[in-house]
């Protein structure tokens, strides 16, 4: 498990991206390049694919179960799982997992692309752990989420009218090997869909009206003997009237203070509802009217960040100061952060703001029995919890340690595309803290509940340095102002004498 | 006074030393009382920059950290007076920025990261400490009692009318401005003594940094020369006074004008014309004595006396020809209105619209002194008993600073420091007197014998107020000595009870954010200034032109980012005038000008939903003023009071006034948040009108939670060429304007 | 712009009389002998050293005098220059003639806490002072 991320962050090494600025509209990705001819040797077909899209959230949630076989001569372990290229930059936590045995982990998993840009077609390349002798199955379970991907239509919607999202996806799995039998499953946060395709009952292996409908599921399906790269659009238009909450980018830092026993967490989100505009302007009469019956909304009202039980002094400030509509909530279990924005955030409209709290150390450190290394366990993500999810487009991890730690290793179960370890220099550093900073790319709310495991040395010496340095310094101070007021005095001496 | 009392008791050979460290202490914690009394705001509310001006210093410091001095120094700035920019490197005082600027490098240097905004929010309060070390080495040179001086600190320390600038978050000129000026004043008078170039040279510097910090440098180019002048004429001239004030005057001129915004002006200004003056005379004056000295002869002398005098005359006429010919600018608006109120209303009105240039209402003096008020006199009278050369500049400065304090609220500022010098002055006389008799009992007895003899004690002005009190006691002196200082001691308590009532409840309110009480006594807090500020800095484009009345100007450049037309540096009084215009002028005529100027965004403060009276309702007559004075045809005031006289903004305003723009931005759709007819404006106590008003050219964009801020935006001109007030009522569907309908069609049928 | 320095160069002009001692004050005066009796006091009482004090201020009248009279016949276009020049001049006069008499014996009642050597530490911090503002603000 620790070992994924491990080896798809020295991929990640390869490919080199600029700083993390906000408008940095060059996707991030880690790709291992390949000539633009190529095409998967046809070694697999799926026996049977099942294909779930949850629309619960702000972004679609998939999951797609399939049986695959082996049907080439020799042991295989390269699955390579399509996407178009446009949509692959928005692709986020795919993981692959066993169905029967899903305790064994994600398996390794990574971005193969073409050297051309104009190729349609990109893939993921699933290694499987234990090559797939011919004529056997296995079962995968392959999740992810799609980022920025659902439209508001209409785009725009006057202030207190309902939102409507539309997904479009191909009613057939995109695969790259031939498919025997599939269908999808569609299931809405309700039942409100006004508008869907229908695809022709001669296509169904059933012969039934394509989709069905049960509740708020729909499914298409099933289909029989799809063959590779097969594609039928279908897009399905459905009430949403949440915000679609999109952070361009999260800023993470985590502070360690061994002196001080702390942890102290910096978040810095930029945050943008991408539901629907408003069609005319913000009307604040018919907000307070609105709001004394809370109904629902397109705008963002409020955030609440669950955190682990034992935070304090939390804060929420942005650009222009504190921010002084938040709560903060201890709680045995856990604290929650009640974040109210300055103003509604609707549709198209941003809001970027801080927050940060301190934690105990003691319980996210713990010191190893070998010597003086420690092993920190930390969420990678934390974030604001909410029915409507949130998606962030790249989330970047800082983690500073002491001063003078060495030997610094890691691991986690989030897919990052990049990491690397430098120096940051603050309150009184000589040769300045190791800092390990991680970058991840769409990432979703799903994943706050994983964990970063650090471990480092620190020696046990490192820890004086500064009372040291800082003393050394005020007793040089000391002594050149001595030494300054002994030479003052006698030239004032001589002079008037 | 724990000095001096300690002075009973450590007679030994430490006892010096003793005294020194107690000193040192009792200062340090001066100064730390002084800093932490004005931490209220950022402990109420937090660390945040205050009020309006405070936002371009704060903007500007920001600049010079990020792009370095010499970038600063060139700065032209485009984003505020839109269209015109402002050359911001050469029409600011550098001082405050430059200083904040060299505090955080230091930092850095120190490996402190601070960030800037903290440096900048906690400068005026660490700034005020050291002015209370200023206040007590300017006494020290006063008096010889130390006790003096640290009353004196302790009194600048904590005095409301010095607090009122430079509480934490007022991150204004004034902030260091006033260390300065103190400063400059202790060493001018340390140079006056000792008649050294070094002092002289050392008042030129800080004279020099005072310039660059506060346009109030004027007041000493003009205190320092006085004080000269003073001097020759009452016959005190001496070559010790030649040294420190040429040395200075020679020196500080030059630094003066290193300052880009001040330039020639030392050379061309009548302001300063009076230090050259003196200048000039005492090279005369020099000279005569000089000659004098070598020659002991009774007719050269009057004879030279009336050469002087000739040259002067001269030099006189010549500088009035000069300033007539307009070679030297004549003086300044703002100096005028210093001589008489009332000028700023007549001539210029944007001067005479901001509050802080209002003459001082009599309960400011006591509201902002207290105690020392009363002390004040007595301290100056002091001054005159022995009227040595630096008691000679106590007298100057009080009195001149007593009457400009009268002119201008502002001012009060400047007499705060003498104020405090003076009546520490007399404070520490009436302790010294009735503290140091205390143990020695031929002392106290020579006291008893003394009190009979009322005649003769009155002779000394601490022993005249106690005889006054001692025949009313009318026991022992222990009795009377008890009285006087239990009476100065509770005195002492309640201006330190009225310092901090007033800094609490008076000057700690940042402005920016309001504050409220709700009924169960937990504070609210009012925060529409930032969340409509935040709102244009989060979800407009980056240079989108804000058209607000120019007090917003800075908050909207600091919080918002965003360019603006006119702001609070009120440089140009046609540009404010043309938004006074277009905010008080019916929409056809002021759109058109909002067209020509770019404008994106218009931003109204309206406080009556809320009751907050500094709403633009209220400064609303000064915008009509301003654009008065420049198109005196086109905006009345007069049309904005109804028949009787009075400024309403119910059913019975004036049709000039509900039609002017200020008036629809503030009350659109307010209606509809009141049951029909029941509309209220909380500020002014009126009922609104049933009909709300009705825009057309611009439309509302966002309103703050409770109203205080309203933002629209300047429509588009109508794809098919209407005008946007037919376009708009074809929108709404009404038939009436047929005649208008067709026109536009008219005109499209031509294309 | 030439008069705008008038008034600055009012003490300058009063100032020739200084070093050359009243020869020109004097011409206006009837008192011949007085002027002579001047003359001779300077020259007998005055040390060398304050004579050279003397000479480097009349040396700095006259360079004052031409800036000036440069600045009046030709223009004053780099007024900067101009004008950081004359108050070179000026500045260095008068922290001169504080010096002169600082270090005048007969002004030692005045100046207690000031030795000679003191004065003329101050002098340097002066000039260097002065000159550091006229460098910076000749561009």
């Amino acid at each position: 498990m620790r070992s994924i991320p491990l080896i798809s962050s020295c991929v990640a090494a390869l490919v080199s991206f600029a700083g993390a600025e906000l408008n940095l509209s060059q996707p991030l990705l880690s790709k291992q390049v390949l000539l633009s001819t190529f095409k998967p040797p046809q070694v697999f077909k799926n026996a049977n694919l099942v294909r779930t899209t949850n629309l619960d959230k702000g972004y679609p949630r998939e999951t797609i179960n399939v049986i695959v076989e082996n049907i080439d001569s020799k042991p295989q372990s390269e699955y390579y799982l399509p996407f178009e290229s446009s949509l692959i930059s928005r692709v986020g936590g795919l993981e692959v997992r066993d169905k029967k045995d899903a305790e064994k982990g994600a398996f390794k998993v990574e971005v193969v692309g073409y050297d051309a840009e104009s190729s349609a077609t990109e893939y993921y390349l699933i290694h499987l752990p234990d090559p797939l002798s011919p004529k056997e199955q296995q079962t995968l379970s392959i999740t992810y989420s799609v980022l920025s991907t659902l439209n508001p239509v209409p785009a725009q919607i006057g202030q207190s009218d309902k939102q409507y999202l539309q997904y479009t996806f191909s009613a057939y799995t995109p695969s790259a090997y031939l498919t025997e039998k599939q269908k999808t499953k569609i299931k809405f946060p309700n039942s409100d869909v006004p508008d869907y395709t229908t695809l022709p009952a001669e296509s169904n292996a059933e012969k039934k009206a394509d989709p069905q409908k049960q509740g708020s599921t729909f499914t298409y399906g099933p289909y029989n003997s799809i063959p590779a790269g097969a594609e039928e659009l279908v897009s399905v238009r459905y009430e949403f009237t949440k915000p679609l909450t999109y952070a361009s980018l999260l800023e993470r830092d985590i502070e360690v203070s061994h002196w001080g026993g702390n942890l102290a967490i910096e978040e810095r989100y930029w945050l943008e509802n991408k539901g629907a505009h408003l069609k005319n302007q913000f009307s604040r009469v018919d907000w307070q009217k609105t709001s004394y019956m809370n109904p629902p909304t397109s705008a963002l009202k409020g955030l609440n960040l669950p955190l682990h039980p034992g935070a304090v002094d939390a804060y929420f400030t942005d650009d222009i100061g504190n921010v002084s509509t938040s709560r903060f909530r201890p709680g045995n279990r856990e604290s929650l952060l009640e974040l109210k924005p300055r103003y509604p955030v609707f549709g198209g409209w941003k809001y970027s703001f801080r927050v940060g709290w301190n934690a105990n150390l003691s319980k996210y450190l713990r010191k190893l029995s070998t010597g003086e290394s420690y092993a920190l366990k930390v969420p990678f993500l934390e974030g604001p919890r909410s029915p409507e999810g949130i998606q962030y487009s790249r989330v970047h991890l800082r983690v500073i340690l002491p001063e003078g730690t060495t030997n610094l290793k890691f691991s986690t179960s989030v897919p990052i595309v990049d990491s690397q370890i430098d120096i940051h220099k603050t309150f009184m550093d000589t040769i300045g803290r190791t800092a390990l900073s991680i970058h991840a790319i769409n990432l979703v709310d799903e994943l706050r509940e994983r964990d970063l495991i650090i471990t480092y040395d620190y020696p046990w010496a490192a820890g004086f340095r500064k009372p040291i340095v800082v003393s050394l310094g005020m007793f040089s101070v000391f002594a050149a102002a001595w030494v300054v007021g002994n030479l003052d005095t006698s030239i004032g001496k001589k002079k008037t004498a | 006074m724990a000095a001096t009392e300690g002075e009973q008791f450590l007679k030994q050979v430490s006892s010096r030393n003793t005294r020194g460290l107690l000193r040192v202490i009792i200062l340090v914690l001066i100064a730390g009382a002084a800093v932490s009394s004005r931490l209220f705001s950022v402990i109420r509310f937090e660390s945040i920059i205050h009020e309006f001006d405070p936002w371009f210093n704060f903007r500007a410091t920001k600049y010079l950290v990020q792009n370095g001095f010499y970038n600063f120094w060139d700065w032209f700035d485009d984003r505020t007076w839109h269209p015109l920019g402002r050359v911001t490197g050469g029409t600011l005082y550098p001082g405050l920025m430059v200083t904040s600027g060299v505090i955080y490098h230091i930092l850095r240097f120190l490996t402190l990261p601070v960030d800037i905004r903290n440096i900048c929010v906690l400068l005026a309060p660490g700034f005020s400490g050291l002015t209370a070390l200023a206040t007590y080495l300017l006494t020290s040179e006063m008096v010889t009692s130390p006790s003096a001086g640290l009353l004196a600190a302790a009194f600048m320390g904590i005095t409301p009318g010095y607090i009122s600038r430079s509480v934490a978050g007022s991150y204004d000129n004034e902030a260091i401005a006033i260390f300065l000026l103190v400063f400059t004043f202790f060493l001018w008078i340390k140079a006056v003594k000792n008649g050294s170039m070094f002092w002289g040279a050392l008042t030129a510097l800080f004279y020099g940094y005072m310039v660059s910090a506060w346009g109030g440098y004027v007041f000493i180019t003009n205190l320092l020369p006085l004080h000269a002048f003073v001097l020759i004429c009452m016959g005190r001239y001496s070559p010790r006074l030649y040294v420190s004030y040429t040395s200075w005057y020679a020196l500080g001129t030059l630094a003066s004008m290193q300052i880009p915004f001040v330039g020639f002006l030392p050379i061309r200004s009548s302001e300063h014309m009076s230090a050259l003056g003196v200048f000039g005379l005492l090279q005369l004056v020099a000279f005569v004595e000089h000659v004098r000295a070598q020659l002991p002869s009774k007719q050269f002398q009057t004879l030279l006396r009336a050469l002087v005098l000739i040259i002067f005359v001269v030099a006189l006429g010549g500088l009035v020809l000069l300033t007539v010919s307009g070679i030297i600018a004549p003086w300044t608006g703002r100096f005028y209105s210093l001589w008489d109120t009332g000028y700023a209303k007549i001539h210029i009105p944007i001067i005479a619209s901001v509050s802080e240039h209002q003459p001082t209402a009599w309960p400011a003096f006591f509201f902002d002194l207290s105690m020392m008020i009363w002390l004040f006199p007595a301290g100056v009278y002091m001054c005159f008993r022995r009227l040595t050369d630096e008691q000679v500049f106590i007298v100057i400065y009080s009195v001149l600073a007593s009457y400009f304090a009268g002119v201008m609220v502002r001012l009060m500022l400047t007499l705060t420091p003498i104020v405090c010098v003076a009546s520490a002055m007399a404070f520490s006389q009436i302790l010294d007197t009735y503290l140091d008799a205390r143990s020695p009992k031929a002392d106290a007895k020579e006291n008893g014998t003394s009190d009979p003899a009322k005649v003769a004690a009155a002779v000394v002005l601490p022993d005249g107020l106690r005889s006054t009190r001692q025949p009313l006691v009318g026991i022992y002196s222990y009795a009377s000595k008890l009285t006087v200082i239990g009476a100065s001691a509770v005195y002492l308590m309640l201006f330190v009870l009225h310092c901090t009532w007033v800094t609490s409840n008076a000057y700690s309110s940042p402005s920016v954010v309001l504050a409220s009480r709700l009924p169960d006594g937990s504070q609210h807090i009012i925060d529409d200034y930032r969340e409509a500020y935040y709102w244009l800095r989060q979800n407009t484009p980056d240079n989108a032109k804000i058209m607000s009345w120019w007090d917003y100007g800075y908050q909207i450049g600091g919080m918002a980012d965003r360019p603006t037309l006119v702001d609070n540096n009120t440089w140009n009084n046609t540009h404010i005038a043309t938004v006074g215009k277009a905010m008080s002028s019916r929409e056809e005529v002021s759109y058109p000008i909002m067209r020509q100027h770019e404008v994106d965004y218009v931003l109204v403060v309206f406080g009556g939903l809320l009751g907050y009276s500094g709403d633009d309702i209220n400064k609303f007559l000064w915008m009509v003023r301003i654009a008065e004075g420049i198109w005196p045809d086109e905006v009345k005031e007069r049309n904005f009071f109804t028949p009787r006289g009075e400024y309403r903004v119910d059913d019975e305003a004036t049709p000039t006034m509900k039609n002017s723009l200020m008036y629809k931005m503030s009350y659109y759709n307010y209606n509809s948040l009141f049951p029909a007819g029941q509309a209220q404006d909380r500020v002014r106590g009126s009922r609104l009108p049933a009909q709300g008003p009705e825009l057309s050219t611009i439309e509302e964009a966002f309103t703050s939670e409770n109203w205080i801020i309203r933002i629209y935006k300047v429509k588009e001109p109508d794809n098919f060429g209407r005008d946007l007030q037919s376009a708009t009522a074809f929108d709404q569907g009404r038939k009436k304007k047929r005649a208008t309908k067709r026109k536009g069609a008219r005109v499209l049928r031509v294309e | 712009m030439p008069p705008k320095s008038r008034p600055a160069a009012a003490p300058a002009s009063s100032t020739p009389s200084k070093p050359a001692t009243s020869s020109k004050t004097g011409g206006s005066m009837d008192a011949q002998d007085i002027v002579l009796g001047v003359w001779n006091n300077y020259q007998k009482i005055t040390p060398q050293r304050v004579k050279l004090l003397d000479s480097f201020m009349g040396f700095l009248v006259v360079v004052a005098a031409l800036q000036f009279f440069y600045c009046l016949l030709v223009g004053n276009f780099p007024f900067n220059a101009f004008l950081s020049g004359f108050s070179a001049t000026v500045g260095q006069f008068v922290l001169t003639a504080s010096l002169r008499i600082q270090t005048n014996p007969d002004n030692k009642k005045e100046f207690e806490s000031t030795s000679p050597e003191r004065a003329f530490a101050d002098y340097v911090f002066g000039s260097l002072l002065l000159h550091f503002f006229c460098v910076n603000f000749i561009n």
